[in-house]
């Protein structure tokens, strides 16, 4: 199985209303369950699972402000293992 | 042991010349001729070319071997050369000192005496009986020259009082002094002559060993009619336990079967002497469950356990094995006698596990190996996020009121490891049985599902055949819970979880791991604590809780 890493990236100069509009995007798709980006080009979806990792840096210096927010989780792909499960509740199956 | 000539010859030179050292000294301390001590300290030059030679011959020796034959036999040989010519070199170097010291000193009377010479004496037995100890079939001559240490410790210790004795009347005390510094170097002697001996021991056995243990090991073997020196079994070094014991198998010589005879343990008497009386009574309460115990020898706070060795697959095998059917029978033969067992042990008393304690005292240990995860509070905007330490009082306090509803007799430390399951036979059995107790079952489980997790190995269909398994315990737990009608079952097995996904990064030193575990655990804390109390009853654990 080949691997293939799509990737997305974007960056421009936005006011306060629309970065809150860009979060507000994120939020929706967190939701929903399926984030999907796209450019002229290609489209990207993602789709977040039940559980995520959440990493929140904020930094200060004299110059700037910066506050970084990653969150990622992993993908349930590429397992040629039978999904049934290893416990059967006779009780529940019948 | 093997001598090839290339590294026995040099050594027995070596051995040569140690011996005419110590005997000029001897002669010296006799007759108090300085010319003696100078033919003695004349030999320290001869001995460290030997030392040399040696050196670089056991390290061709080394490189050119292991290309042909098996690279643990060589190494240990090779070991044992080098402890071997490291001790002999110790003894040379203590045997100059001493020359030194007998010529410098005033009162030169008192070190002519009886027990110095008898001292010197055994170490000259120990020298000679080294060669022999060497060529010879079994360890006996090894033992024996192990055993001289004692008895020049105990005439360097009966001259040494002789001459305290003598100090409390305050008369040549300077000459009493370095006599008594003369003294401790002779005694020291004695500690070389028993590195000596044990080199050969390990050489003769194939791993390394100390006096102590060789005679737990013999005494322990003794028991099952075998005898360490005969040739017709051998002794392999298995595994080093997280509680320092060591673990070795004891196998056949006989090429048509390579099975393992016994396991034997060596460590702390307390924790062997639990383990012991942790088989025994498993062995009264379900028969053939746990290993058979062949023998149990003490000697000071050491102990060792010669026990049957099981046939079968420990769960994290048949998990790394993919052998998805067998983990399947497996797991379904450990469910049905799970549910025989607490069938069986129940008692009414509700012994709570308490896991928030259990971790509260180990939290210590895995900050000490992920500094990391030692972080205060957090806050952002609203929304905080509190420490450890506040999540677990507050946990406790959730514990307090869901206690088991009842207890019954757990294994303690049910990690996958611990459990083999015999496919040929269809059995399950128990090992590493020092933590039994009444307690509740979701203890058991937890830390069986945990010890799952926790495996280092990332292959994508072995994470997924990990995560059916800790599913498959859930689930199983969960249908027992409403057989006996168990309404906390699942807000203790979070907590057991918890427990155990946070302090078992203790031992987990991937660091991407042991985060993934530790953040696991502190999301379950996380979720209980913000349960209300309707939710007690409704709460599940999230499967994706299971999955990399």
């Amino acid at each position: 199985m080949a691997k293939k890493i799509k990737d997305f990236s974007h960056e421009s100069l936005q006011d306060k209303e629309a970065i809150a509009n860009y979060l507000k995007a994120v939020m929706k798709g967190f939701k929903k369950g399926e984030i999907v980006l796209s450019d002229d080009e290609d489209e990207l979806t993602l789709t977040p699972e039940t559980l995520a990792k959440l990493k929140i840096k904020a930094e200060q210096s004299k110059k700037s402000q910066s506050l970084s927010i990653k969150i990622s989780w992993s993908s349930d792909t590429e397992s040629s293992i039978d999904d049934t499960p290893l416990f059967i509740d006779a009780n529940k199956t019948k | 042991m093997k001598t090839p000539a290339e590294l026995f010859d040099p050594l027995r030179f070596l051995i040569i010349e140690i011996h005419k050292q110590l005997q000029s000294l001897e002669a010296f301390l006799e007759t108090a001729d300085k010319e003696l001590a100078e033919k003695s300290l004349a030999r320290v030059d001869y001995i460290d070319n030997f030392q040399i030679t040696l050196l670089n011959r056991t390290a061709e020796y080394l490189l050119v071997e292991c290309r042909k034959a098996s690279d643990d036999d060589i190494q240990i040989l090779t070991q044992s050369y080098q402890h071997l010519t490291h001790s002999l070199k110790e003894l040379s170097r203590q045997l100059e000192r001493i020359a030194y010291q007998a010529l410098n000193m005033s009162g030169f009377k008192l070190l002519q005496k009886p027990a110095l010479a008898k001292a010197l004496d055994t170490l000259r037995t120990g020298l000679e009986l080294i060669e022999t100890a060497m060529l010879s079939e079994t360890s006996q001559t090894a033992v024996d020259i192990c055993r001289l240490q004692l008895r020049i410790s105990k005439l360097c210790q009966q001259q040494l009082e002789n001459y305290q004795e003598r100090l409390k009347k305050g008369q040549q005390t300077q000459a009493l002094l370095n006599a008594s510094f003369i003294i401790k170097d002779i005694n020291q002697l004695g500690d070389g002559l028993l590195r000596i001996g044990e080199a050969i021991l390990s050489a003769n056995l194939g791993q390394s060993i100390k006096l102590e243990r060789y005679h737990s090991l013999e005494e322990t073997l003794s028991a099952l009619d075998l005898d360490p020196n005969a040739p017709q079994f051998s002794i392999t070094s298995m595994a080093e336990t997280k509680s320092g014991c060591t673990i070795s198998g004891v196998s056949s010589n006989d090429p048509t079967d390579d099975e393992l005879l016994a396991i034997f343990k060596e460590g702390q008497k307390q924790k062997l002497l639990d383990e012991k009386k942790g088989i025994e009574s498993w062995n009264k309460k379900f028969p053939g469950i746990a290993p058979k115990v062949y023998s149990y020898h003490k000697s000071g706070n050491k102990a060792a356990l010669l026990y049957e060795y099981l046939t079968g697959e420990t769960f994290d095998k048949l998990i790394v094995n993919l052998d998805r059917k067998n983990l399947e029978a497996g797991l379904n033969q450990l469910f049905s006698l799970l549910l025989e067992i607490w069938e069986e042990t129940q008692i009414k008393e509700r012994h709570s596990a308490n896991y928030m304690g259990q971790l509260k005292k180990r939290l210590k240990d895995v900050y000490r190996v992920h500094p990391d995860f030692d972080v205060r509070g957090f806050k952002i905007g609203d929304v905080e996020r509190i420490s450890l330490e506040s999540l677990l009082s507050k946990a406790a306090r959730l514990e307090k009121k869901f206690r088991p509803p009842k207890s019954v007799y757990i294994h303690g430390d049910f990690n996958v490891d611990n459990i083999i399951y015999d496919p040929l036979e269809k059995q399950i059995s128990f090992i590493d049985l020092h933590r039994s107790e009444y307690s509740d079952y979701v203890q058991d489980l937890s830390v069986f599902m945990v010890s799952n997790y926790r495996m280092l190995n990332f292959d994508p269909n072995v994470r997924k055949l990990i995560a059916l398994t800790m599913q498959g315990v859930y689930e199983f737990g969960e249908r027992y819970a409403e057989q006996i009608n168990d309404q906390s079952y699942h807000l203790r097995m979070a907590l057991g979880l918890a427990r155990s996904f946070l302090s078992s990064t203790r031992f987990v030193l991937d660091e991407e791991h042991a985060k993934a575990m530790h953040y696991r655990g502190r999301y379950l804390l996380e979720q209980l604590i913000k349960l209300n109390t309707k939710q007690h009853t409704t709460y599940r654990i999230p499967k994706e809780i299971f999955r990399e």
